[in-house]
């Protein structure tokens, strides 16, 4: 069974007083679920909010699954999610993500044997002057070549 | 050449911070407004033609003055939530220079009279939710927020919010729904949030520009800021510029500035000398340019309106000769039937099938008819749902298509693509 | 009021009606799916779309309210357009599946279809794959490929029932409604979600795969379910009834609860039941004291030996005899006014009684429609005991000093949980003589002294039902099932020795449905 800490608990009670309604406090409290649950959000976890929120696991639930920020299944230490609209595409994103999942043997979508990578193509996120780009958990990383990429992934411990 | 009215202290790495930005007068308009009165500041602002910068255009002091005189709580929303493809001003703005949004925002809500505001900044930003939380903290705590602000008996709170990856929050009502703690699906209209809005009440939602441009023309008089820019699009405007040009990045410009000078001159000119093709020029949801046009096209509302596309988010896409347009229209494509919010029938359906439409070229599925339905799916989608979403995801097609149309033809017909040849027949899945 | 034209016609409605109101009213066509009078406006199937005189752009009639002097129009070349491919984007991803679809016959997709499309599809592609045959919960099955995400029954756990079992989870066409794990859709409101569905996505697992409904007829009725007295529909053929649905009225509004739309099962338990092999049964039939009630769908049925019993019991039960009457309230106020207009100038006053399961939850009430007390017509019950100037007795002591004591039993016996302690207490008497729709197994218990005669259900017979509020409702027989059986009213006029006309049905042999037997058991 998944539950919050202690302190994700009262993160959770805090955000419900924070907003207008308690509802806006579904998204910061799945962001924490997330936080604390391997980089995804199970139905368990969604239970164990639907409880301490006091709103219905199908309105939480449909929150969840409308964002894609937040993870239907477990995630890699690393979540590399790589940019393959317009501009990223066109500087060669869709071509980087073939190598990145040939190089470390990985699956789109799905946590290497190693759990340490998830490799995922995502839309725009805002930083196209400095294609091809990608985020890795919170953190940009711009102005990529395969080769600079590939060796940054390697690099992480 | 390049107005550096918003972005004048950009490059000042403390202009983000208080100290820094009070440093190079920040916060002194602020103190300027609140010897007006409300209604002179919307006047102001109305009078300088400043008009949403978002994408729509919509004029924002007529936006402000729809509000219902009913002593309903009103609210004000930032737009933060920069999803249009391509589009990264909204982002620097508010990485270098989260004050000046700040400042502008209470400048609007003392406006518009409205004790509570968010800034709502899409997921991924996550840098940039840092820095604005950041410099809201300051704001309380130096007494620009909160009760009673500068003893003028004015009380504001502000707050972000942080969205979790919907392309459709950008969209004002979207975004209302999901501050509200729902889907971030859009709502029916009417009523217009301006009058139901956030928790129903009386909404103004503006683009992080448009607030931190308000600032300016509260600093300077309308009149000054009119002296930019255009008779019908007055004022400046932040492009993001991205693909084949040497120097991609923000640019902020006054309106009615050639396109082809951007490109040749602030941009340094096409990358490796390659020949332009074409340019999308406000978001992937504008119509295609292709380089005849982009040779006449100038950045205001008014004349791209007239070649048939908008200015949008001021988001430009340039485009040279070894782009193959079927590949771009597929990556657009996907990108709207990824989006679509599921709401709406003929674009939760639409979407899918016109991304299954280009998809099938490149499966060698489609027959040249195809290109017929794709275009007319694209036109039945059109002007038929809650939001613009739907429109988004037609004017593209409709846009590539028929200016491109031999390279969809040849592409059926062989089985690769005219501009890259066989090698590259079939890569992207 | 507000004058506008709708499609030419000059037509005045209230203030803040919508387009699509205004359409209803005049009764002229308006293609909708998402749309329900019940509940909030969505307005995402945009079907109803109008084109509005001096707007360039059409608008959904859902959502926009008619103001003075508007010219509406859903006959315009584009507005038709519009409706034919708003259809188009319905049917691209959905499967087709009208053979063996249970909506087949009353679905929105299909009627629009016929009127508008009529044409191959143009969508060459794959569908979306979706889940089939999702088990939404005790009573209702959810194919997600035949869906098209209206959002009626989203709306409806939200708005209605407020449970919030129900949400739309992922976007764009992956959206599929669904529950969330170990919240199933159980609420006591939840089949109205099968109602309102506009396709096959939802249907009731007690009437799926049963009967195409073109095979069935509907007759308006009163639900017998509780004191609320809900307006229903009766869906039924040759072979029996097949289900209730509700139909729109003050007392209900658009809805009914779930426990109501059982109250089929009455009717066609009493087949089941009358007709089982028990040898007590063939014991009780040897001495004639059981009448074997077969469905009159079965050929050789006929009611003379239920008249036959009761004119042997009217030989036995003469003033020297000490007699006991129960009423229960399931029973129309026709019923009580003959029988005890019979009763009284007959018998002794004193010995009546009032059965009801629960007297202390007479008045719960769930907000929405569900009362507490699980008879239709106790008000109308009252109500005549008072004009015949009769106080019933609620205490049931002791039947032993009662040569027969005839129990007017509940039609709808599920709710009454005490059935069988009282079955025990009648039995004391030295005859009793059931009236009833049904057997149950705590009643078969009774005994060598029981008279079994089989009553009319509320399928059977016209009468008045007087809800909680005193409202009096009229209803009118569905169709003659059971032949042997007789409503109240009819066994008076034959223990009074009156000449009664009773219904006979003269078809000898009638299509026989091997699913009938299984009715209620399912």
């Amino acid at each position: 069974m998944f539950e919050l800490s202690a302190e994700g608990k009262e993160f959770v009670k805090s955000e419900l007083k924070r907003y207008e309604t308690i509802e806006s406090a579904i998204i910061p409290s799945l962001y924490r679920v997330q936080k604390e649950n391997d980089g995804w959000v199970s139905d368990e976890a969604i239970a164990h909010l639907s409880q301490l929120m006091n709103i219905p696991e199908a309105r939480i639930n449909e929150v969840f699954h409308f964002y894609t920020m937040f993870n239907k299944k477990p995630v890699g230490k690393y979540h590399v999610q790589v940019c393959c609209n317009v501009a990223c595409a066109m500087a060669g994103t869709r071509e980087m993500t073939d190598e990145f999942l040939r190089h470390f043997e990985a699956e789109e979508g799905e946590m290497t044997r190693d759990k340490k990578f998830t490799f995922t193509r995502v839309e725009c996120l805002g930083a196209c002057d400095k294609a091809p780009m990608m985020q890795i958990n919170d953190d940009y990383y711009e102005d990529l070549t395969t080769d600079s990429a590939v060796k940054l992934l390697k690099d992480l411990k | 050449m390049e107005i550096k009215l918003l972005t004048e202290h950009y490059q000042d790495d403390q202009y983000r911070t208080l100290p820094g930005y009070k440093a190079k007068g920040g916060y002194e308009t602020l103190s300027k407004a609140f010897k007006m009165k409300p209604e002179e500041i919307v006047n102001e602002v109305k009078a300088s033609g400043l008009r949403g910068r978002g994408g729509a255009g919509f004029p924002t002091g007529m936006k402000w003055s729809f509000l219902p005189n009913n002593g309903e709580t009103r609210y004000l929303l930032c737009n933060a939530d920069e999803g249009e493809p391509c589009t990264f001003k909204d982002r620097m703005m508010m990485e270098r220079a989260p004050h000046q949004l700040i400042e502008g925002m209470i400048i609007s809500a003392f406006a518009i009279n409205s004790p509570k505001s968010y800034i709502y900044i899409r997921g991924e930003y996550v840098y940039a939710a840092k820095v604005v939380k950041k410099a809201i903290d300051e704001a309380y705590e130096a007494g620009f927020l909160g009760k009673n602000i500068m003893g003028t008996g004015f009380t504001h709170d502000m707050d972000i919010y942080l969205g979790a990856g919907a392309y459709i929050c950008g969209e004002e009502t979207g975004m209302i729904s999901s501050l509200e703690g729902l889907k971030g699906q859009p709502k029916l209209k009417p009523p217009f949030p301006a009058v139901q809005g956030y928790l129903k009440k009386p909404t103004i939602v503006n683009n992080v520009e448009t607030l931190a441009a308000v600032k300016y023309i509260i600093r300077d008089g309308a009149a000054a800021y009119k002296k930019y820019g255009s008779e019908k699009s007055p004022g400046t405007k932040l492009f993001s510029v991205a693909g084949d040009v040497n120097k991609p990045g923000n640019y902020e410009l006054p309106l009615g500035y050639k396109m082809i000078d951007l490109i040749n001159n602030e941009c340094g000119g096409m990358k490796n000398g390659k020949k332009l093709k074409a340019v999308i020029p406000g978001g992937t949801s504008a119509p295609i340019l292709n380089a005849a046009e982009v040779e006449k096209a100038t950045l205001d509302y008014e004349c791209l309106a007239q070649m048939g596309t908008m200015l949008g988010s001021g988001s430009i896409v340039i485009m040279d000769e070894t782009r193959c347009m079927v590949d771009m229209l597929k990556v657009i494509s996907h990108f709207y039937h990824h989006e679509s919010c599921g709401q709406c029938t003929p674009c939760r359906e639409g979407t899918g099938w016109l991304s299954k439409l280009v998809n099938g070229i490149f499966e060698g599925k489609a027959q040249l008819k195809d290109i017929d339905l794709l275009c007319e799916v694209a036109n039945k989608m059109k002007g038929k749902t809650i939001c613009a979403l739907s429109d988004a995801a037609a004017l593209p097609v409709l846009g590539i298509v028929p200016k491109f149309r031999d390279e969809f033809e040849f592409y059926i017909r062989e089985g690769y693509s005219k501009i890259k040849g066989k090698s590259h027949g079939q890569m992207h899945h | 009021m507000v004058k506008c034209t709708i499609n030419g016609q000059p037509v005045e409605v209230p203030p803040g009606t919508s387009i699509i109101e205004a359409f209803k009213m005049v009764e002229q066509d308006i293609a909708h799916y998402c749309w329900h009078p019940g509940l909030s406006v969505a307005g995402v199937c945009r079907l109803c779309m109008v084109e509005i005189q001096g707007n360039p752009r059409l608008q959904i009639a859902c959502n926009t309210a008619v103001l003075e002097g508007m010219v509406i129009s859903n006959q315009s070349e584009l507005v038709k357009d519009a409706v034919k491919w708003g259809l188009d984007f319905h049917l691209i991803n959905h499967p087709l599946d009208c053979p063996i679809c249970d909506q087949a016959g009353e679905c929105g997709l299909q009627d629009q279809y016929m009127k508008f499309g009529r044409y191959d599809s143009e969508m060459g592609q794959e569908k979306v794959k979706k889940n089939k045959v999702v088990d939404l919960g005790e009573k209702i099955v959810l194919d997600s490929e035949r869906c098209i995400l209206c959002s009626r029954c989203v709306r409806f756990t939200e708005e209605v029932s407020k449970t919030n079992e129900l949400g739309i989870f992922n976007r764009g066409d992956h959206s599929e409604i669904g529950t969330f794990d170990g919240r199933p859709l159980n609420n006591p409101y939840a089949v109205n979600t099968v109602d309102i569905c506009p396709v096959g996505a939802l249907t009731s697992k007690d009437f799926r795969f049963r009967q195409r409904v073109w095979f069935l007829s509907d007759k308006p009725s009163i639900c017998t379910g509780c004191s609320t007295g809900c307006s229903v529909d009766v869906y039924h053929n040759k072979e029996g009834l097949w289900r209730v649905k509700p139909r729109h009225s003050e007392v209900n509004g658009y809805w009914m609860c779930d426990h109501g739309r059982e109250i089929y099962k009455s009717t066609n338990v009493t087949v089941t039941e009358f007709v089982g092999e028990r040898d007590h049964k063939k014991a009780l039939k040897k001495q004639n004291r059981l009448i074997e009630a077969k469905f009159v769908s079965k050929g050789q049925s006929d009611y003379r030996p239920t008249v036959e019993m009761l004119q042997e019991l009217k030989a036995k039960i003469d003033k020297t005899k000490k007699l006991a009457l129960v009423l229960t309230g399931q029973y129309t106020v026709e019923e009580y006014d003959t029988l005890l207009t019979y009763w009284v100038s007959h018998f002794c006053k004193d010995s009546i009684y009032h059965w009801q399961n629960h007297p202390e939850k007479a008045d719960e009430f769930d907000g929405l429609l569900i009362r507490g007390d699980k008879n239709p017509n106790t008000q109308g019950l009252k109500k005549v005991l008072l004009k015949h100037n009769v106080t019933a007795k609620k205490e049931f002591s002791d039947f032993s000093s009662f040569d027969y004591v005839i129990v007017a039993s509940p039609e709808n016996q599920w709710v009454y949980d005490d059935i069988h302690q009282k079955a025990l207490s009648f039995n004391k008497a030295q005859n009793v003589v059931w009236l009833s729709a049904g057997l149950l197994p705590e009643v078969e218990n009774m005994g060598h002294n029981s008279y079994f005669i089989p009553v009319k259900t509320f399928a059977e017979k016209s009468g008045t039902f007087i809800n909680f509020e005193g409202r009096e409702q009229r209803f009118e027989k569905v169709d003659l099932f059971v032949e042997q059986a007789l409503s109240l009213s009819e066994m008076a006029r034959i223990l009074d020795g009156q000449p009664v006309h009773l219904d006979s049905v003269n078809e000898v042999a009638r299509v026989q449905n091997e699913f009938v037997h299984l009715r209620g058991q399912l």
